[in-house]
């Protein structure tokens, strides 16, 4: 059981593209394995330190950002681009943290806040870099050959298995982290910081190097948004609303768990997709109800709730 | 040379002066008591020690190195661990990894600061319990988890805040042993205490405080004499 949902689930991931020829599938597949990297980027530092980010868009964007405009300044191809777009992400962080973590609690939330509506404001206006309003378009990506076979760059496949990838990666991380010193220290930090530092953790240290990791996920996730819609502006990439949703997939999914954030990410963007087909007008509205009703009757996501129920019925 | 000296020590929040010039030393393996009326500032003076509040004026030092301005985590990481009055212990996570959790400061690797932690629990009888959920505990076990914490992070001094407050008579006793075996195992002790008894049995040393003043400091026979300390707690036209 232990081993083989996970085992099962990656080789369901691996052979999609095999199982259906829609591109709109497809297309639905790569959303959710690009919320699933956010969620568990989001989750890192929310979920495992109770550091409530309501400003992770911040770093999608400069992700986004930066891929895009150095493929399209400096000739850098966009795949580069990611990583030194999760790089510029983490360092982003930094002052970000070291200033925001002087507050705690719902204070931490706000500033985060602010923060994401400061750099989608620059992002607005700094029109020599950004473009402003007018965003950046990518009119063509670079021909890649594997095997020498030259990719499809109109296929989603390619931007399929590259997401996948992403996804599981950043989950492997989550797993790693919440294993090692740094994932116990997290916990501590969550469950009481003066504690935290009486037992002789460095607390703020603890929370801005997992914000650096978490805002290095969101980031390259940004970057690949960015290469896949071949298009940025402020509005898509900095929005308060894409802050808010990273916080819902890793809430409804299970907070500081590994799959939790895959399974929020599977059920929110199947509930959206409904709900926008059955009710034009208004989808929203349906879409904020189920939020509430997840969090009112599974406080501790759906992977949570899950996990809690087998393990209850497991020979321990 | 003491362990630790405090030298003229002061603490002010806002128009009241918690801690008042206050000076003592403690020697390597004393068990000392701090004790004195409800108010007197015997917690803020842990509070100061461990870096939790940053004194108004006045030095500690730990083996002659400076602790003030140090966050708590560096005091701890020097070698001074503390409980507090009202006990925290993390209460989702089992006692194992609550105490795991410490003995990380010491210890890179999990397993070695199992092992540690391990040790720990042993030491203060709580090696049964290791998969208990904290919250699950008792108040005297609870206490007693809190120590094993602080003794996992290795300490040279530790100070323990109201270690029998709330505890029954045999508790207290056990209690009373655990500290003897600390010192024992060459750590240091400073204990902040209500239950008179035990702490004038257990002390080498007491010092009392009294509105963030020293009154006393002596053994603890020679200070329950004294005519000022009978003041302090009992009013002074008893004394």
């Amino acid at each position: 059981m232990r081993r083989a949902v996970p085992l099962a689930a990656v080789v369901l991931v691996l052979v999609l593209p095999w199982l259906t020829a829609s591109q709109f599938t497809l297309h639905l597949a790569i959303t959710v394995l690009l919320w699933t990297v956010l969620g568990v980027a989001w989750n890192l530092l929310g979920g495992y330190g109770g550091q409530v980010s309501f400003g992770h868009a911040t770093f999608f964007g400069v992700g986004a950002y930066t891929t895009l405009i150095l493929y399209l300044k400096l000739g850098l191809a966009p795949w580069y681009g990611m990583a030194v777009g999760g790089a510029v992400g983490a360092l982003v962080s930094l002052p970000i943290g070291l200033v925001c973590f002087r507050l705690r609690g719902p204070y931490f939330s706000l500033a985060t806040l602010a923060v994401a509506e400061i750099l989608r404001l620059v992002a607005l206006n700094w029109e020599g870099l950004t473009n402003g309003p007018v965003g950046l378009l990518i009119t063509a990506l670079p021909p890649v050959r594997i095997a020498s076979r030259p990719i499809d760059w109109e296929s989603k496949t390619p931007f399929y298995y590259m997401v996948a990838g992403l996804a599981l990666a950043a989950m492997l991380a989550a797993y790693g982290l919440a294993r090692s010193r740094l994932g116990a220290y997290l916990l501590a930090v969550r469950e009481d910081e003066d504690t935290a530092e009486a037992v002789g953790i460095d607390t703020v240290r603890a929370k801005v190097v997992t914000l650096a990791l978490s805002a290095f996920l969101a980031a390259v996730a940004g970057g690949f948004y960015g290469l896949y819609f071949r298009y940025v502006d402020p509005d898509a990439v900095f929005p308060i609303a894409l802050s808010v949703e990273m916080v819902f997939i890793a809430v409804v999914g299970g907070l500081a768990t590994v799959a939790g954030p895959a399974v929020g990410a599977v059920f929110l963007v199947t509930i959206s997709e409904l709900f926008r087909e059955r009710f034009l007008v208004g989808h929203l509205i349906f879409y904020g109800l189920f939020m509430m009703l997840a969090i009112r009757y599974l406080p501790e996501g759906i992977w949570g709730g899950m996990r809690r129920l087998f393990s209850r019925h497991a020979p321990s | 040379m003491p362990l630790l000296e405090i030298s003229g020590l002061t603490k002010d929040f806002g128009g009241l002066r918690a801690v008042s010039n206050l000076s003592f030393g403690v020697e390597p393996g004393e068990i000392l008591g701090l004790i004195g009326p409800n108010g007197a500032g015997k917690t803020t003076v842990f509070n100061l020690v461990t870096g939790f509040h940053r004194p108004t004026a006045g030095a500690i030092r730990l083996a002659g190195a400076g602790l003030v301005g140090l966050k708590p985590h560096a005091v701890t990481r020097r070698g001074v661990a503390r409980t507090f009055q009202i006990v925290k212990p993390f209460p989702k996570l089992s006692v194992l990894e609550n105490v795991t959790l410490a003995a990380f400061l010491r210890h890179p690797a999990r397993r070695d600061a199992e092992g540690e932690a391990r040790r720990a629990l042993e030491q203060v009888g709580l090696g049964a319990k290791l998969a208990a959920p904290a919250a699950d505990l008792t108040l005297a076990e609870q206490k007693r988890l809190e120590t094993a914490r602080a003794l996992a992070t290795r300490p040279t001094l530790l100070l323990l805040d109201e270690p029998m407050g709330g505890l029954n008579p045999r508790e207290v006793e056990d209690a009373s042993a655990l500290v003897r075996r600390i010192r024992a195992a060459g750590v240091t002790v400073v204990l902040v205490e209500h239950v008179m008894k035990a702490i004038m049995r257990l002390s080498d040393r007491v010092v009392v405080i009294h509105h963030g003043e020293k009154i006393a400091d002596g053994a603890p026979d020679r200070v329950v004499q004294d005519p000022g300390v009978i003041a302090a707690y009992l009013g002074k036209r008893v004394a």
